[in-house]
C-alpha cells in the first residue's frame, strides 16, 4: 500500500478512536458548528428570497415614455425606429391620450368624491416599453431611458428609477452584512474547533510524544487531528443544512401561496446548490484551519525543548 | 557510531546540565552510563535521540549530525534508535500487541509485516501469552519487557535505555539485563543508563561515569 494512503488510513482509524474517547467534546463542537452554520444559512435564505423578490419585481418594471402634445408623426416614427433597433426591447404598446384617460377613469371609478369631469384631457400620450428578461435588465432600461430622454417629441420618461435604486442599495447592504456575519462566525468557529482539537491533543499528549519518540513524522502525528477538525466541520454543516432543509420544506408548504400573492411567479427559495457546496466546503476548511493551528502550536512547543 | 564533542547543555539556571562533555561509543558496544541523580545521564540520552537541544558542541549518531536536524527530519534519527524508559511509557488503552505494533505503524510498515514482527518481538521477550492484556494488568517486569519488545521490533542499530531497571527488583533486573545483552549479541549498540551498582557488578561492559554534567571516567 502506498505510504501516504496507509498514513491516511491509520490517521482515520486514530481519528475515530479520538472521537470515541472525547465523544462529548466532539458533539458539543459539532452542535456549535451546526448552530453557527444555521445562522449563516438563515441569512442566506433571507438574502436569496429578497433577491428573488427584487428580480421578480424588476421583471415587471417597464419604461413609460410620455410624449409631448405637439409631437409630429415623423418624430413618433423615429422613436419607433429606435425601439426596433434595441435588441433588448421585447414589446411596445402605444397609449393614446384617450386610452390613458379611459384607463385613469377606470382606476378612479371606485373612489368616491373624485371629480373626473375636467372638460379636457390632461394626460399625455405614451409608449409602454417592455424589455426582455435578463440579468442586467434594469441597467438596459436605465441606459435606454437616458438615450430616449433627449429625443424630440419626448416629454419625460419613467421607470421607477429611485425605487429600484433604493432596493438595490438595500441588497448591497444585505450582502455586506452577510459577509460580515460570515467572517465573524467563521472566526468564532475557528476558535471553538481549535479549542476542541486542543483538548483532544492534550488528552493524547503521551501518545503523541511517544509517536514522535519512536520516529513518527510530524505529518503522521497531525493527520488524525486535521481529519477530526474537518470531520467536525463536515458533520456540523450537514446537520445544519439537513435541519434547514426540513424547515424550508415546511415553510414552503405553509407560505408559498402568500408569497405568490406578494410577487407573482416568485418561488420561496432555499440556498442555491453552489452556495450549499460553499457552506459545506467553508465549514470543512474552517475545521482544517482550526485543527492545523492547534496541532502547529503543540508541535512548536515540543520542538522548542 | 556515537560521538559527543564538547557538548554543553543548559536548562537555564545555575550550572550546566552537561558541562563540555566528550565521549565515544563504538558500533556494537554495550556501555553503562552511570552517576548520581542529576549527573546528566538522562540529558545525554535525550540529546542522542534528539529530544533535547544543546547549546554548544557536536553530536554524531550513526553519522548523523544531531544538532543540524530539525522537526521535519528528526524522525530519520529516531527510527534508528530504540528508546526504553524507567516508566515504560506504554499506552494504557492499547493491548500489549497493539503497543508493540504501534511502533511500526508510525514507520508506515504494511500490516502483514507489522503482525509478524510484533509476534517475533513478543516471543523474544517471552510475552506472547500476554499479548491481549493491557499494561495496567501486567507486573513492572512484564511492562518493561513490552517496552523492550517495542524498542527492538524495528531492529534499530542503537538502543538507549534510561534506568530500565529502576523500578524493578534485583531478580527481574537481571532478567531484563539479559534481554539487553541478547540484543547486543544480535548487533545492537546499547547505552544503558543506571545508577544500580548491582547491575554493573559483573564488569562485563564499559562504564562511563558522569558527575555534575562532566565525564568522570570512561
Amino acid at each position: 500500500m502506498n505510504s501516504a494512503i496507509q498514513a491516511l488510513f491509520i490517521g482515520l482509524r486514530t481519528t475515530i478512536s479520538n472521537i470515541r474517547a472525547n465523544k462529548q467534546t466532539f458533539l458539543i463542537s459539532v452542535m456549535t458548528i451546526a448552530i453557527s452554520i444555521g445562522i449563516l444559512g438563515l441569512f442566506l435564505i433571507v438574502f436569496f428570497n429578497l433577491n428573488g423578490l427584487l428580480t421578480s419585481w424588476n421583471q415587471q418594471v417597464q419604461l413609460v415614455i410620455y410624449l409631448g402634445d405637439d409631437i409630429s408623426r415623423s418624430q413618433k416614427s423615429d422613436l419607433e425606429d429606435l425601439f426596433k433597433l434595441n435588441s433588448k426591447v421585447q414589446s411596445t404598446e402605444e397609449v393614446s391620450k384617450e386610452k390613458a384617460w379611459q384607463e385613469f377613469k377606470l382606476k378612479q371609478m371606485d373612489r368616491a368624491g373624485v371629480d373626473l369631469d375636467l372638460g379636457f384631457n390632461p394626460l399625455p400620450a405614451s409608449f409602454r416599453i417592455r424589455f426582455t428578461v435578463s440579468d442586467n435588465r434594469s441597467l438596459h432600461i436605465r441606459e435606454f431611458a437616458e438615450q430616449i430622454r433627449g429625443e424630440p417629441g419626448v416629454e419625460s420618461v419613467e421607470f421607477g428609477e429611485k425605487w429600484i435604486g433604493r432596493f438595490e442599495k438595500f441588497m448591497l447592504i444585505c450582502r455586506v452584512f452577510l459577509l460580515g456575519v460570515g467572517i465573524l462566525l467563521s472566526l468564532g468557529l475557528i476558535l471553538i474547533i481549535s479549542n476542541t482539537i486542543r483538548l483532544s491533543i492534550y488528552s493524547r499528549q503521551d501518545e503523541i510524544e511517544l509517536m514522535l519518540l519512536i520516529g513518527a513524522t510530524p505529518r503522521f502525528v497531525k493527520i488524525p487531528f486535521l481529519l477530526e477538525g474537518m470531520l467536525q466541520g463536515l458533520s456540523g454543516s450537514l446537520i445544519s443544512l439537513g435541519l434547514m432543509g426540513t424547515i424550508y420544506i415546511y415553510m414552503k408548504n405553509e407560505f408559498q401561496p402568500s408569497i405568490e400573492s406578494i410577487a407573482r411567479g416568485m418561488e420561496f427559495q432555499f440556498i442555491s446548490q453552489p452556495f450549499l457546496l460553499i457552506l459545506v466546503g467553508l465549514s470543512v476548511l474552517i475545521g482544517f484551519i482550526a485543527s492545523y493551528i492547534s496541532t502547529y502550536q503543540f508541535m512548536q512547543v515540543l520542538n522548542k525543548r | 557510531m556515537i560521538q559527543l564533542f564538547n557538548v554543553i547543555k543548559n536548562y537555564g539556571s545555575g550550572k550546566p546540565a552537561l558541562d563540555d562533555i566528550s565521549l565515544k561509543i563504538d558500533k556494537g558496544e554495550f556501555v553503562f552510563l552511570t552517576g548520581p541523580s542529576g549527573a546528566g545521564k538522562t540529558t545525554v540520552l535525550k540529546i542522542l535521540f534528539g529530544w533535547e537541544r544543546f547549546e554548544e558542541g557536536q553530536v554524531l549518531v550513526q553519522g548523523i549530525n544531531v544538532g543540524r536536524l530539525d522537526a521535519g527530519n528528526i524522525h530519520t534519527l529516531r527510527r534508528s534508535i530504540g528508546v526504553i524508559f524507567q516508566d515504560y511509557k506504554l499506552l494504557p488503552n492499547k493491548t500489549v500487541f497493539e503497543n508493540v505494533s504501534f511502533a511500526q505503524e508510525v514507520t508506515n510498515r504494511d500490516r502483514k509485516t507489522i503482525k509478524f514482527k510484533t509476534w517475533e518481538a513478543l516471543k523474544n521477550v517471552g510475552l506472547t501469552p500476554k499479548k491481549d492484556s493491557f499494561p495496567p494488568q501486567l507486573s513492572g517486569g512484564e511492562q518493561q519487557r513490552v517496552a523492550i519488545a517495542r524498542a527492538m521490533v524495528n531492529t534499530p542499530p542503537i538502543i538507549l535505555a534510561d534506568e530500565p531497571t529502576g523500578n524493578l527488583d534485583q531478580e527481574i533486573s537481571i532478567e531484563i539485563l539479559k534481554l539487553f545483552e541478547e540484543m547486543n549479541r544480535n548487533g545492537a549498540t546499547i547505552v544503558f543508563a543506571t545508577h544500580s551498582q548491582d547491575i554493573m557488578k559483573p564488569k562485563k561492559h564499559r562504564v562511563i561515569v558522569l558527575n555534575r554534567g562532566k565525564v568522570v571516567s570512561s
